[in-house]
């Protein structure tokens, strides 16, 4: 008889491992992904990253953070066929994660812009014309479906911000973007979103960051 | 009480469970460790190691060394993957600790970076393509092109520098030798309409097109009718945003309006041309007494119904009206009994030319990519051309048709293999009356198909044959047409290319419209360059061969200097004609060593003679410099938001025609030197981006001259008088104008 609980308990357990929940696992790597600086670090969570996505294979949000941890590797990469190769896989892990949820959301609209906006910096003079409205595309989707996003207003800030005074970018042009994602962020805090990881809620940090360099500019 | 008796019995159970976990991991917990090197036995680093289908992984340090624990046993397979690397795994068998695994991943993942492009005669301005080495942008900002596409490429090797006459001279060719394509359609009438020894533009402004390959030979089998090359020009795709932008400039004021919807967009947009300032400032050697004045209005909708899928319709008219007093080109036509015509005889040495111009183009295009299998193309254009000119007294009036349809299918069976298979119809017409007594006109209906394997077998080599059938109509001809190119790679920065086929092309509307009916011209090309690139800096070496054959060739002809003769159908003709050219090219950019400095450097060496036409013994054309040199450079003032740009521009002399001299075409003309200099400034007025711009062309005043004309008498003799210089319209010339877009006018964007 104790021996039939033991296995029946055994059995129980190797179900529950199989089924086990993601979300604990993939908050904790994400967060070691997202608070980090270090390159070898954020190389080491992404590839963490890319095995939850590999094992929670039908959740559609392992792949996001995926994608997403790839498009971050891109920023402190400097050789470009590289920065290529960790957008192709973003790319891979955004096209799973659209396909599981059957049809974009906001979310994804602006991971896509984000790819975009990471093709453009491989090489600007060449591919602004082309990934430029893929970018903004993918933006004015995210908006059509959910106003509210943060992140959308902080990538089109991120955008301005890197544009060349000349051309009409800069932090002045780009501090009201940033400003709008801040009061969002300072809303999706209140949500319940805050605290499932199953619901993307990054960028308050990011977004904090270039605010303050933005500001910096009165000093000059 | 109940919940009692349940904790209980359950106790017993989760603590016994609790220890049998306890003990399962202590027992089960094993290392696995090794490294990951590369096919060169170099360490990787930052290599995701993991037991395949496990969250048990590492990530490998600088020594491409990795370590991680796992209860996992038995049969796995372990997984290096690395994001410039193709993934490796190996089977391996746990039953203990695991070290010293060594696992070797490929370092050559095909980026498209990486790949070899086949580059043997053509240049590509483009922007979606990585290996090319100019881009649409490169154009605007060439100083001495005054952002006229076609002008550009004269920068380039293969080409010929021009001042008094249209087109692209490539490679031994004349200017009807180059084809101009828009969006895979032929461009009947690619520059404004002018007088006889008057370059104009080109009706192409730069910020058109996305794309501009320019093919100096050896180009696809899409492609016919031109001995020597191809210049491809794509139209942009759907636009970024909505967008307004004025501007003013010496030669006019425009205006255009994009407005963008989700899929869609419509671009509309005018200008009023008229070039009295840009005249009055220059200087200028004939009188324009009435300078060229113009309309434009263009309109375009662009439709993507999917993310694979897009439509282009556009539509474009243009009116100019010029007058310029020029030297008489038919003075030599002084005799009733030569085979051409004689109705400009009698006419003084200069005359007045009145242009009228009327110019229609139309053209719709839709493309579809199925699943990233199969492409379809298919494209129809019709253009209109019609013009009312006035030699001195008599009125010239032509009209010129063409309408062509084209589809095509690509078949990507693999990403390293596809097959283009595609047909044309092309229709088109001249005609021609001068005092509306004497009229010429004939009308041409050509059928091609074509096929075209392009195959990367590895990622070193590339090979693209390809077969092209031509029916002509009017001559009753057809012809098949091979042409092959490849590329293979070198090493890791370098790479050659290689290429060759034959080219047809109908006999010159000369010789059409004066109802003679000679066969196909025929080229045969053979070309290879080694080509090196890194880092922004391309250096390109290009030898070619061309041989020439059945040209056209006129029998009872006296020579007649004249370019712009007509002749009559009693003139026996025939496609005896022929001739070569061979040369040399070099080219060299660097975008790499000054920080905002680009430049480049282009040389090409020719030799080259031809029979045919009237030429009365084997000879170099009058349009050929044997050394042709572009010095290129740019550079960008980041504190001052300004741009630099100047370019200079030799050619050594070229022959001209002195019937005092026994050798036919056997005198030169003095070098031609020109530089050019142009200054941007770029400033954002609130919203409105501004760009102030200022060019000057020819700074030093050269004179430069293309040739020489005689004096002849009434009996068709050379007389003592000097010869005279053949000059362009104007030697130094300014442009001053200013730019202004708006792109974010949308209030809701915050």
């Amino acid at each position: 008889m104790k021996k039939m609980i033991l296995l029946g308990a055994m059995a129980l357990t190797i179900v529950n491992a199989k089924a086990q929940d993601f979300k604990p696992v993939l908050e904790k790597t994400f967060m070691a992904f997202d608070t980090t600086w270090d390159q070898n670090a954020k190389i080491e969570q992404s590839n963490k990253l890319s095995l939850i996505a590999k094992k929670w294979d039908n959740e559609w949000v392992t792949h996001y953070y995926a994608a997403y941890s790839k498009i971050a590797l891109t920023y402190q990469e400097k050789d470009g066929p590289k920065k290529d190769a960790y957008l192709d896989e973003a790319d891979k892990e955004l096209e799973d994660a659209i396909t599981i949820l059957k049809k974009q959301n906001d979310e994804t609209y602006v991971l896509g812009a984000m790819i975009a906006n990471g093709r453009i910096g491989v090489d600007p003079m060449a591919r602004w014309q082309k990934y430029g409205s893929i970018f903004s595309g993918d933006l004015e989707s995210a908006k059509d479906i959910n106003a509210d996003n943060p992140r959308m207003y902080l990538e089109q800030g991120i955008s301005k911000f890197y544009t060349p005074k000349a051309y009409g970018g800069g932090k002045k042009a780009a501090m009201p973007y940033f400003e709008k994602a801040d009061a969002l962020f300072a809303k999706e805090a209140g949500t319940p979103a805050a605290n499932n990881i199953a619901i993307p809620h990054w960028g308050k940090r990011t977004n904090d960051y270039f605010i303050g360099l933005c500001k910096q500019e009165d000093k000059e | 009480m109940k919940q009692h008796i349940h904790l209980r019995f359950f106790r017993p159970v989760s603590f016994l469970f609790l220890i049998l976990l306890t003990a399962a991991t202590a027992i089960a917990q094993y290392k696995i460790s090794g490294t990951v090197v590369d096919n060169n036995g170099r360490p990787v680093r930052g290599a995701n190691v993991y037991l395949d289908n496990t969250l048990d992984g590492g990530t490998t340090d600088s020594m491409g060394i990795f370590r991680f624990t796992t209860s996992e046993k038995g049969n796995q397979s372990i997984v290096a993957s690395e994001v410039s690397h193709e993934t490796a795994g190996l089977p391996i068998v746990i039953t203990g600790d695991v070290s010293g695994i060594v696992l070797r991943i490929q370092a050559n993942k095909a980026h498209d970076l990486d790949m070899v492009v086949i580059t043997a005669g053509s240049f590509d301005a483009s922007n979606d393509k990585s290996k090319t080495v100019l881009r649409p942008l490169d154009i605007v900002t060439t100083a001495g092109a005054n952002a006229d596409v076609v002008k550009a490429i004269e920068m380039l090797p293969g080409t010929q520098q021009t001042g008094t006459e249209n087109g692209l001279f490539v490679r031994g060719g004349d200017a009807s030798e180059l084809s101009i394509l828009v969006d895979e359609m032929v461009v009947q009438n690619a520059f404004f309409s002018g007088p006889p020894g008057v370059a104009t533009r080109s009706r192409f402004g730069a910020f058109q097109y996305q794309g501009v390959s320019f093919s100096s030979g050896g180009y696809s089998a899409r492609y016919g009718q031109a001995l020597s090359g191809v210049l491809e020009l794509n139209t942009t795709d759907l636009p970024d945003k909505s967008t307004v932008n004025l501007g003013v400039n010496m030669a006019g004021l425009y205006a255009s309006g994009t407005k963008k919807w989700k899929k869609s967009a419509l671009d509309i947009g005018g200008s009023y041309n008229n070039l009295t300032p840009f005249y009055g400032l220059a200087t200028t050697n004939f009188k324009f007494y009435s300078p060229p004045v113009g309309y434009n209005g263009n309109l375009r909708y662009v439709w993507k119904p999917n993310k694979d899928g897009i439509l282009k319709i556009s539509a474009n008219g243009s009116y100019t009206n010029s007058g310029i007093a020029i030297p008489n080109p038919y003075t030599a036509v002084q005799n009733a009994t030569s085979p051409y015509l004689y109705a400009f005889a009698g006419l003084p040495d200069t005359v007045d030319f009145i242009t009228r111009d009327q110019y229609y183009y139309t053209n719709a295009s839709y493309k579809q990519l199925f699943k990233d299998k199969f492409s379809l193309y298919t494209a129809a254009s019709y253009s209109l051309d019609s013009t009312k000119n006035k030699f001195g007294t008599v009125p010239i009036n032509e009209k010129d048709q063409r309408a062509q349809f084209r589809i095509e299918g690509k078949d990507y069976f693999t990403s390293r293999l596809n097959l283009l298979v595609g047909g044309e119809v092309q229709n088109y017409s001249i005609s021609k009356d001068f005092d509306s007594a004497y009229r010429q006109n004939y009308k041409e209906t050509q059928l091609a198909g074509y096929t075209e394997l392009e195959w990367t077998p590895i990622n070193m080599i590339a090979i693209r044959p390809g077969l092209r059938y031509e029916h002509s109509a009017l001559l009753n001809k057809d012809d098949i047409a091979p042409r092959i190119s490849m590329a293979i790679k070198t090493s890791a920065h370098s790479q050659i290319s290689l290429a060759s086929g034959l080219f047809y092309q109908d006999p010159e509307d000369l010789y059409l419209l004066a109802g003679l009916r000679p066969g196909m011209q025929e080229a045969i090309h053979y070309i290879a360059n080694w080509q090196y690139t890194k880092d922004d800096r391309t250096l390109r070496i290009e030898g070619y061969y061309k041989k020439y054959e059945h040209l056209i060739l006129e029998h009872d002809s006296t020579y007649d200097p004249n370019a712009y003769r007509i002749i009559t159908q009693s003139t026996i003709v025939d496609n005896s004609g022929y001739g070569y050219a061979e040369g040399a090219e070099l080219f060299f950019r660097d975008k790499k060593t000054v920080k905002n400095l680009d430049y480049w450097i282009s040389y090409s060496y020719i030799d080259t003679k031809r029979k045919y036409e009237n030429f009365p013994t084997e000879a170099t054309p009058t349009f050929i410099a044997n050394n042709n040199l572009s010095l290129v450079a740019k550079y960008f003032v980041d504190k001052w938001q300004t741009n630099f740009s100047a370019t200079y521009s030799y050619a050594s002399g070229r022959p001209y025609y002195n019937p005092n001299n026994p050798t036919f075409l056997g005198d030169k003309t003095p070098d031609f030197n020109n530089l050019a200099l142009t200054v941007a400034y770029l400033h954002s007025f609130g919203k409105w981006f501004t760009v102030f711009y200022l060019s000057i062309d020819n700074i030093t005043n050269q004179h430069n001259i293309f040739g020489y004309r005689y004096t002849y008498d009434a009996n068709g003799v050379v007389t003592s008088a000097p010869k005279s210089p053949v000059v362009p319209a104007l030697y130094r010339s300014y442009f001053v104008g200013v730019n202004m877009s708006l792109t974010q006018f949308k209030k809701d964007e915050l």
